[in-house]
């Protein structure tokens, strides 16, 4: 942009900001009228707003960055910085779970009979789907490595298709785990096992939506030609989430499911 | 000249028996290499074939146009019609949205209601 002799981006006045605080204020606000008065329409109108909130905010991110040019490698380190700090908080939101987790199966209750699975509980069995999962996630990470390198090599058709691989695996993934979920001979409301299980496997399953979202809005932009062979930090960002969500389920799958098993 | 310290008395000994032999470099013949290719030639656009064009042109050039435009719009406007509506749709859901949440809260926390 001209008219500044820095490389750093003073960015336009936004009320995205303003409308984001108050989504997650009718959010929170709405999670606890739900559950004191069965009544749902503050959270849903929260979730819209939330909604209508990102996608204009995000949006506005990419006319600053590809189309007006603010995004100078200065600008661009502290994008970087920016999501590796919140990655950073995101593995500790699940630090906590896998705490609470620990807590509860190392050393199990007499109530649930002195043991893990407690009394009563019948686990998924490790190899079964839970393997087939971790095989597809390792394997979209494959995809996304792929897709990256076909980006930074210009290769435009390969970048395309590895990455709407790497998409396809990650809803197979959805999928399989919305079966499992079904099918589970254990609810939420399943004492301790189910209350840690369905709580971590499910913010991971929230996280693999997300991040299937993000990598989603990647592919639109490498269609619409957005990325270039040195500057594509959008997609790096989706792809350092990736396989956050990854390793996530790596050590779900070696706690929950097959030590906790 | 070629020295070498011996790690162990820590003291230079003089040049061996054989010269530093690095590999790949014969003592007989000169140092050449091959000539160094920096860059593949540019492939023409026309010489790419059924490359041109995969899922639609590139138009980044003419949004790079159309945002830099000097009309002092704030980018969440840059559109026009369409981000005005949207923009007005979320303020007005943002605003009705906390005075309702507000209204919602006080009511909870009235002693007869539970």
């Amino acid at each position: 942009m001209p008219h500044q002799s820095h490389p750093y981006h003073m960015v336009d006045p936004s009320p995205w900001p303003l409308a984001g605080a108050v989504a997650a204020l009718l959010m929170t606000s709405g999670l606890a009228i739900w559950f004191h008065f069965h009544s749902v329409p503050l959270m849903a109108l929260g979730t819209a707003l939330l909604v209508l909130t990102v996608c204009q905010w995000w949006r506005d991110v990419v006319r600053e960055g590809t189309f007006q040019g603010h995004h100078t490698p200065p600008v661009q380190k502290g994008l970087r910085y920016g999501m590796i700090l919140f990655i950073t908080s995101e593995v500790l939101f699940f630090l906590g779970f896998f705490w609470a987790f620990y807590h509860s199966s190392l050393a199990p209750t007499p109530e649930l009979g002195g043991h893990w699975p407690p009394t009563g509980i019948t686990a998924l069995d490790p190899f079964e789907v839970p393997l087939l999962n971790t095989a597809v996630l390792l394997a979209s990470g494959v995809t996304v490595t792929w897709a990256h390198h076909s980006i930074m090599e210009a290769k435009r058709k390969q970048a395309i298709q590895s990455l709407a691989l790497t998409i396809l695996l990650g809803a197979y993934f959805t999928f399989l785990q919305a079966m499992e979920y079904n099918e589970a001979p254990f609810t939420i409301a399943d004492g301790v096992y189910g209350a840690t299980f369905f709580v971590a496997t499910g913010f991971h399953g929230l996280h693999v939506l997300i991040g299937s979202t993000f990598l989603a809005v990647c592919l639109l932009r490498q269609v619409r030609h957005h990325f270039t062979s040195n500057h594509h930090f959008g997609f790096e960002a989706a792809a350092w989430y990736w396989h956050f969500v990854d390793v996530v389920w790596l050590f779900l799958y070696i706690s929950i499911y097959w030590w906790g098993s | 000249m070629y020295y070498r310290l011996n790690g162990v008395t820590q003291r230079l000994t003089g040049a061996p028996a054989t010269a530093y032999n690095p590999q790949g470099l014969r003592p007989s013949v000169p140092p050449v290499s091959p000539p160094a290719i920096f860059a593949s030639p540019t492939k023409l656009v026309s010489e790419t074939g059924s490359q041109v064009e995969y899922l639609g042109a590139n138009r980044v050039n003419e949004m790079q146009k159309f945002f830099q435009r000097a009309d002092g719009v704030p980018v969440h406007l840059k559109r026009g019609l369409i981000d005005k509506l949207l923009y007005r749709t979320t303020m007005g859901l943002t605003v009705g949205g906390a005075i309702y949440c507000l209204v919602a809260l006080y009511i909870a926390a009235q002693p007869g209601n539970k």
